[in-house]
Formats: structure tokens, sequence, C-alpha cells
């Protein structure tokens, strides 16, 4: 019994830094159409966030509250600068964010030194419910997923912004026709993906260390999810997160470890390719 | 003059090993670019004749590699006219395996999932291979045997060499009259629209999976013979990092021209031999490769070749030209 929560409860922590990562991704990649290779290297710049001012002095908490600020800033210059011109062309968009993804990941690379770094947990230690330990960390993690997770929610379903969202989602052009300014809501979306994707980045670097490949070892996966869920919804990429995240979580203890991590993506993506529309398709935002 | 500069290439590359037949180092950098092409060749099949963008043709390369030094290992046999010809096989059903999942089937996939499907394949084989002890993991396998020819041996050099352009000029030579056939002038029609030849009556997902297995083939006698030239096999050989250097080869050289990748794997691997020399820009080397890469997608679609020729010659014409009577 003991065993089981603490699984769980590990299965939990990492779905929430799936979610956190796929998050961003599904917004983007719903309200424009494209995925964005570069999200990784987002969420690298929200970790390098949260390295830069502890190597400063200030402590990690500065770094943390930066990072989403931070990488939405940059995310916003990209989306003005480079990332619009692909709107119409989804592959062609996608090389073009790798290649900002690789320019990004390689420069850090270099002020890295190749070193892995490791970054404090700003709330360490555990505490402990019926004799059994769990991270506080960890626990923080679930915590401020479970909330930006009820705040996009909100945002979305009950303010005017999410309203516009909605409208140019369902419609484009008639939404640009009823004077909604598409570009500027793209480029709202962008940078508020791109956000996401710093505060996952702030948020996972204590658990592992800081190092170039940080936000690639998550991007399949994610794109997976997001693709698993259905494009264009906002629960689909969170089930799929979750559901590609205890798969990766959960299948090791079934399969040889060197077999589970390869068959976790050949399983979403046979599914994705028996279900194309991904799990939810009634109700679209 | 596009065939112009399809003579001028090929002649460039036969009279090398005369001019350079005292640098072994520049013969091997050559053999290299030649080798590297043929994979370019197979991207550039995929992406810019059918539309495929395959972010895995290194997975087709790599497992080639993997069984022609696994063939040289445990069966102490590596002779070219059999271990050639394994590996284009091995390449192009496994390219026919992942074509048939991904492309096929009663309901059009959309591009987007088939650019991700190859992604998926080939990170997913780079993972296994990295933790498979038969086949070295994260090590890969070294001191692979040579390649031979009876009782000769293939080392680096002018034969090696030799070996590689006829391989390159015969898949040229097989690729260019596949897109000047028939078959071409219905891929050329897909590339403008693909709706229409659907209900024109062609099974666009049908053409689509046999030019896919066609460069699947091309990429395992690529990835056979760089084995065999590097001595070296390892894990990041079928992962998405080669992919997409293949994919920056090709787009840089001009995709949709078969003399682009060629090209473009020229001068990528030339400058990155020239540059490496300086310890600043060789550690930024990958940025100059995203920085081209940004560049050609934003501004120069149809790559170096496009400064050359016009899109009505890359485009081409088809059939004999006849009068009118």
């Amino acid at each position: 019994m003991d065993f089981a929560v603490k699984f769980a409860f590990d299965i939990l922590a990492f779905t929430s830094v799936m979610v956190l990562v796929v998050l961003g991704l599904g917004v983007i990649a719903s309200m424009m159409g494209i995925f964005n290779f570069a999200h990784g290297e987002l969420v690298l710049l929200g970790a390098y966030t949260v390295y830069l001012s502890s190597e400063l002095g200030l402590g990690t908490w500065p770094g943390l509250l930066a990072a989403p600020v931070v990488v939405g800033l940059i995310g916003l210059v990209l989306e003005r600068t480079i990332i619009r011109r692909f709107y119409k062309a989804p592959i062609i968009a996608m090389l073009g964010t790798y290649a900002i993804g690789l320019i990004i990941r390689e420069i850090v690379r270099g002020l890295l030194g190749g070193h892995y770094k490791s970054i404090p947990e700003p709330i360490g230690g555990a505490f402990s419910i019926g004799g059994l330990e769990f991270s506080i960390w960890r626990t923080m993690i679930i915590a401020i997923t479970l909330a930006v997770i009820a705040g996009i929610y909100l945002l979305l379903a009950r303010t005017s912004i999410g309203l516009r969202v909605r409208g140019a989602l369902e419609n484009p052009m008639l939404a640009r026709a009823c004077g909604i300014s598409t570009g500027h809501l793209y480029a709202l979306t962008f940078t508020f993906g791109a956000a996401l994707a710093g505060l996952a980045g702030a948020l996972i670097v204590p658990l592992y260390q800081l190092s170039a490949d940080i936000g690639i070892r998550f991007l399949v996966q994610a794109f997976l999810s997001v693709m698993l869920g259905g494009v264009g919804t906002f629960e689909g990429p969170v089930i799929g997160a979750a559901a590609v995240g205890s798969l990766a979580a959960w299948l090791p203890w079934v399969v040889t470890p060197v077999l589970a991590d390869p068959l976790v993506f050949v399983i979403a993506l046979a599914i994705v390719r028996l279900r194309p529309q991904g799990f939810i398709t009634v109700g679209r935002l | 003059m596009l065939p112009v500069i399809e003579l001028a290439v090929f002649a460039a590359l036969v009279v090398t090993p005369f001019l350079l037949a005292d640098r072994t180092d520049l013969i091997t950098l050559v053999t290299n670019v030649i080798i590297l092409s043929l994979l370019a060749l197979s991207f550039d099949l995929c992406w810019g004749f059918s539309g495929i963008m395959s972010f895995g043709q290194a997975l087709f390369f790599g497992v080639a590699g993997y069984v022609v030094a696994l063939v040289g290992r445990d069966l102490e046999f590596s002779q070219l006219w059999a271990t050639l010809p394994l590996a284009m096989l091995v390449g192009g059903l496994l390219a026919a395996g992942l074509a048939v999942f991904l492309l096929l089937g009663k309901r059009t996939p959309s591009s987007i999932f088939v650019a991700f499907g190859t992604l998926t394949g080939a990170y997913a084989a780079e993972r296994l291979v990295a933790g498979w002890q038969y086949v070295g993991a994260g090590n890969g396998l070294s001191a692979i045997r040579l390649m031979a020819f009876g009782d000769y041996e293939f080392v680096e050099g002018v034969e090696f060499y030799a070996v590689a352009l006829a391989a390159l000029a015969l898949v040229y030579a097989a690729s260019r009259y596949l897109v000047r056939s028939q078959m071409g002038l219905v891929l050329a029609g897909m590339r403008q629209n693909e709706e229409r030849l659907a209900f024109f009556g062609y099974r666009v997902q049908v053409f689509k999976a046999l030019v896919f297995s066609f460069a699947g083939m091309i990429a395992g006698l690529s990835g056979a013979l760089y084995s065999y030239h590097q001595g070296f096999t390892g894990p990041s050989n079928l992962g998405p990092g080669l992919s997409t250097t293949a994919v920056i080869y090709c787009l840089f050289g001009g995709s949709g021209t078969l003399i682009g990748p060629v090209i473009g794997t020229a001068a990528i691997e030339v400058l990155s031999y020239v540059l490496a020399d300086t310890d600043a820009i060789r550690q930024f080397w990958p940025v100059i490769l995203g920085v081209v890469l940004l560049v050609v997608v934003a501004f120069q679609p149809s790559g170096l070749l496009g400064l050359l020729v016009s899109s009505r010659e890359r485009i081409g014409s088809y059939g004999a030209r006849k009068a009118v009577r």
C-alpha cells in the first residue's frame, strides 16, 4: 500500500511536469496550427534564467518569478520577427522553429561550457503523512500545475480575451471580419505559450540537472501528447500529456527499461494513427 | 542551365582524385561528401519530389549501417556485391514498412502526422539502440570489417572514392530517370495540387509510399558505405540529429532538384572542414547551421541552386517535344 501511494505520487509529479511542458505547446498548436520545435529550448531558457539568478547570488526565487516574463518576452520578439512568416505553412514552420531551437540550444551549450549544473530546490526537504515521505518541491509542482490549468481554463471560458481567442480559433476569417485583430491575438498566444514554457523550465530544473538538452528530452513526448489529446482543444493536450506521462512512468516497471522507452513512442504513435482526431472531439473550444 | 551544372559537378567529382592524389585527408573528405549527399538525395526525393517531410532518413541510413557492421562482425562477411544490396534491401523494406503504417490506410493522414511519425521512428530507434548491449549500446560498433571485393579490401582512399562515386552516379541516374518518367509527372502534379490528382483517380498515398521506399533504399546504401568508410557506427547515426542535418544539406543546396542536395552537402561539409581549424568557430558551428537553415527557410526556399536556375527549369518539362499537328 505504501509503495502504491509513493508510486502514484511519483507518476503524478512526472505527469505534472509533462502537462506543464505540453500546455504551452498545445496552446500554440491549437491557435496557429504550428508545432513549435523551439519549445524545448524555451523550456531551457526558463531553466537558464533560474541558473543565472542563483549564479548572481540572488538565490533561485527571483529567477523562478522572472523566468515566465523573460521567456515570454523572448517569445514575443521571436513571433514578431520570424514565426509570423510561417503561419501559412505548418511544415516550413517546423523547419524554421527547429532552426531557432538549434541556435538557442547551441548558444546556451556554449555558455554552459558543456557542463551539467545542479540547482538546489527552492524549498527543499520533505514532509510526511502517515509515515510516508513526500518531497515538498514535487508537491509544489503538482499544485502549481493544477493552478495553471485552472487559471487557463478560467481565462478561456470566463474572460473577454478568452472569448476572442475561442472565436479566432473557431473561424479566423470571421473573427477578423468582426474586428478582432488575429495578428495581435497570435502574438499574445505565442507569448503566453512561451511564458508557460519558461515557467515549466524554471520549475523542473531542480529535479533534473541543467544541461543544454533539458528541453529536448521532453519534446517528442510533448508533440505526441498534443496529437494524442487532439489539437484545437484545451483539455486534449492535458489529457494527452497525462496519458503519455503516466505511460512513460509506468511502462519501465512492466518491460525492461531499454524496451520501455521506445515503446512509449510506438504506442502513442499507433493510437494517433488509429484516432487522428485525438481523444477529445466534442466540445471544442 | 541545370544539365550544365549537373555535368560540371560530376566532372569535378571525377577529376578530384587525380588532382588530390597525394592528399589522403582531402580524398577522405570528398568521399564523405559523396556518401552523405546520397543521404541528402534520399531526403530530397521525399520532400522535394513527393512532399513527405521526413525527419527520419537517418533511421534507414543508420539501421543499414548497423546491419553491415553486424554482418561483418558475426558472419565475418563484407563482400560489397552482397552487403551493399543487402543494405539497400534493409533500408527499402524498413521504409516501406514505415510508409505502410504512416501513409496507407482508409483515412489520409495529415502531412504533420507523417512528419512526426518519421521523427518519432528515428527518435525511438536511437533510444532503443543506445540501450541495447548486442549492438554495442551507447558506444556503437567500432572496427567494422573492411568492405571487400574478392580478396581486395577497401580502406579510405582513391579506391573507396571510386566505389562511392559509382554508387552516387548509379543512384543519380536512377533518380533522374524516375523523376522524369511518367511517374515523375504524377509526382509533379501532386506537388502542385495533391487533392486534384486524387480526384483524377491517382492513389496519391501509394505513389508517396513508393517514393519513400525508394528513398529508404538510397539511404540504406548511403549508411552502409558510411559505416564501412568510417569503420564505426553509433546510435547518433540513426537519430533525428543526422536526419535534420540531411534536411539542411538538401534545403541549402536546393530541394526539388536532384543536383541541389549534392551541392548543398559539398558546400556545408567543405565549409565545416575549412572552419574546423578555428576553435571559436568550431564550438558554434551548430549555431551557424541553424542560421543557415533559418535564412534558407525564410528567405530563399529554393536554396543555392535557386540563385542560378529559374523555377521554370527546376520544375522541368515532361516527355519529348513533338510538333503539334
